[in-house]
């Protein structure tokens, strides 16, 4: 049972032009801004939306294909959508919701057994709106499967729940999505989340796939500076390369004014002289309140704290290192009374030279 | 001494609509209080001009209602997924009967399905005759009443979010199923709240069916006219009526209350 499938559409100026091959029991991750056309993918593939171009495949069967102007009707796909406000029946109780879409013995057997997998015994003649944001993410999962779909496909599942609770329930989830044997598509714009899912990451961006490949590669050291700044890398630099040491796999980067900077990173395709963007996540800065001394890090540098951001889970710290560097280094709340961090405190900021990539222009 | 000892301290507006309460009590109150004095109440009530008035008014409104909710269960379903220009155009014109004076609409159908009406000769000629007759007063009730059902059910189906009926197909439910099993039961408090509203506009009907179905009685008298010619001669009975169309009101006002009550959603629990 896999998924797979490509369409081409047109809404206005909006184009969407993506494609997609998912195998049973594995999460496709689909990142993106919002306004990328994920949740229009999800549409699609459940066939609220007419395409203009396409051909959709589910476990084998073939349920849109303009080119055989065949388009199978979404009672007809059996496709689990679970959308971003779970769009559960507020008429119904918690049993008749995870049961609605069971229409023999079993899949009623089935619902059963979701609901004691998911745990959701105690709540089953509860009302939709008696059940916490937790509650409800599990029983719309429990309602999307008991259907027993061909592929599941989650818009933002975890986009109404509270950072702690989304931590939380993240693994519960992924072991019921694997253990579930369905192919799934999950759309989000966190980059923690899809690192977290996703078996396969597809970044979308204006309708279009611009990269694809393992999370890990795809996401932490993203090819490109537009595709980094959706995936969170929160230090793109502009630097000069210095000089190549090929010898050590390493080179030197310069900040652009003078007297420069120096950023040792890994060796790139590069030629001295060029102008490169060098990326570096928040949470791969180190900060320290006073020199640090014996370090295997190849780049410190002294600084001023400028700002202090809350930003989920902890606090972003910019320190102004001069010679237009500065670094935003991500932080616990915690770190930030321990080390007396203040707008104005001075501060080291280290890099290890592994946690600096190079970025190709767009 | 403590201010606030005079248990009722009202702000402009409570006073405002205490006295409307009364302006609207009071004559409903008097009514009851000269019927029950009037000593020929008992017999009033069970004259047969009184109960043929009330058979007539009963079963014409209901099947005055079964025609629209039948018509305007769809009617409203289809404008509550229509937008753009020409549904603005349409929901206007579906309002017009609730702005026409009633006598002004019985006229316009006399001149539409009357003798000298435009359809008079192909009805004449189908053997078909609606002036002063039952039918006509069943089509005057259903003019005058349907947009009120129409209006409230459109608001009902209206506010189902479309989520909900797109994941009951994506269930495998089909979109006919679906509007069983979803729409109506989430629009179900505004289309009873509509059928309530409607139905009370057809019960009190009068000016419509005087001009359209005249004021025969049996055929088509029903209690607001039977009310207006007992006036001429007997008080009395025109009191028994009125007490009696009232208490009919109430009951079926009563009952669908309960039926709305029935309502699987709290109010503002949709979404």
């Amino acid at each position: 049972m896999s998924a797979r499938g490509w369409i081409k559409h047109r809404i206005g100026a909006f184009s969407l032009d993506v494609s997609w091959d998912v195998e049973p029991g594995t999460v496709t991750v689909l990142y993106g801004p919002s306004g990328a056309g994920k949740s229009l993918t999800l549409r699609a593939i459940a066939g609220l939306v007419r395409l203009d171009e396409g051909r959709i495949e589910l476990d084998g069967s073939v349920v849109f294909d303009h080119e055989a102007g065949l388009w199978i009707p979404p009672h007809h796909r059996r496709v689990g959508l679970m959308p971003q406000e779970y769009g559960l029946f507020p008429h119904l109780t918690v049993a008749a919701n995870i049961a609605y879409g069971a229409h023999d013995p079993d899949s009623h057997a089935r619902a059963a057994e979701l609901t004691r997998t998911l745990d959701l015994q105690e709540l089953q003649q509860r009302r939709i709106w008696q059940l916490s944001g937790g509650q409800r993410q599990r029983v719309a999962l429990a309602r999307a499967l008991a259907a027993q779909p061909r592929v599941l496909l989650l818009d933002e599942p975890f986009a109404s729940l509270d950072s702690e609770l989304r931590r939380a329930v993240r693994q519960e989830i992924r072991q019921v999505l694997t253990a579930s044997h369905v192919p799934v598509i999950l759309v989000t714009h966190d980059a923690e989340e899809a690192l977290a899912l996703a078996d396969h990451v597809q970044i979308i961006d204006s309708g279009r796939i611009v990269a694809e490949g393992d999370p890990v590669t795809t996401l932490r050291q993203p090819p490109a500076p537009r595709i980094a700044r959706l995936a969170g890398v929160e230090n793109l630099l502009r630097m000069r390369v210095a000089r190549l040491q090929p010898e050590d796999g390493a080179m030197l980067c310069e900040t652009l004014e003078s007297p420069p900077l120096t950023l040792e990173t890994p060796l790139a395709e590069a030629r001295e002289g060029d102008v490169v963007t060098v990326g570096i996540r928040s949470s791969d800065v180190i900060l320290a309140s006073s020199e640090p001394q014996g370090l295997s890090a190849r780049n410190v540098f002294a600084g001023t704290v400028a700002s202090i951001e809350p930003r989920s889970p902890g606090h972003d710290v910019t320190v102004n290192c001069g010679a237009g560097l500065s670094l935003v280094s991500h932080v616990t709340r915690h770190a930030i009374t321990q080390l007396g961090i203040n707008e104005g405190t001075r501060m080291w900021a280290v890099v290890k030279a592994s946690s600096c990539f190079l970025l190709s222009e767009d | 001494m403590n201010r606030r000892a005079f248990p009722v301290r009202l702000p402009p507006g409570g006073i405002i609509t205490l006295v409307y309460i009364a302006f609207i009590a009071l004559p409903l109150i008097a009514l009851f209080v000269r019927a029950v004095s009037s000593y020929s109440l008992w017999d009033s009530l069970t004259s047969d001009i009184t109960l043929t008035a009330l058979r007539l008014s009963l079963v014409t409104s209901l099947i005055s209602m079964i025609v629209v909710v039948g018509a305007g269960v769809p009617i409203a379903r289809y404008l509550s997924r229509r937008t753009g220009p020409l549904s603005r155009v349409i929901d206007v014109l579906i309002d017009v009967p609730l702005v026409l004076p009633p006598v002004v609409a019985g006229l316009a159908m006399l001149m539409a399905f009357g003798r000298m009406g435009i359809l008079g000769d192909a009805l004449d000629a189908a053997g078909i005759r609606l002036p002063f007759t039952t039918a006509a007063v069943i089509l005057a009730q259903i003019f005058v009443s349907a947009p009120f059902f129409i209006r409230a059910a459109k608001l009902g189906f209206q506010a189902v979010p479309r989520e909900l009926e797109e994941i009951s197909q994506t269930l495998g439910i089909s979109p006919w199923r679906t509007f069983w099993r979803v729409t109506l039961p989430l629009a179900w408090p505004s289309i009873v709240g509509g059928l309530a509203l409607s139905w009370a506009r057809a019960i009190s009907e009068f000016g419509a069916t005087i001009m359209f179905a005249g004021n025969l009685t049996g055929r088509t008298q029903t209690m607001p006219l039977a009310i207006l010619s007992a006036m001429e001669s007997n008080v009395g009975a025109a009191l028994a009526l009125a007490v009696i169309l009232v208490a009919a009101s109430v009951i079926v006002l009563f009952v669908l209350a309960l039926a709305a009550t029935r309502a699987a959603v709290p109010a503002g629990r949709l979404e």
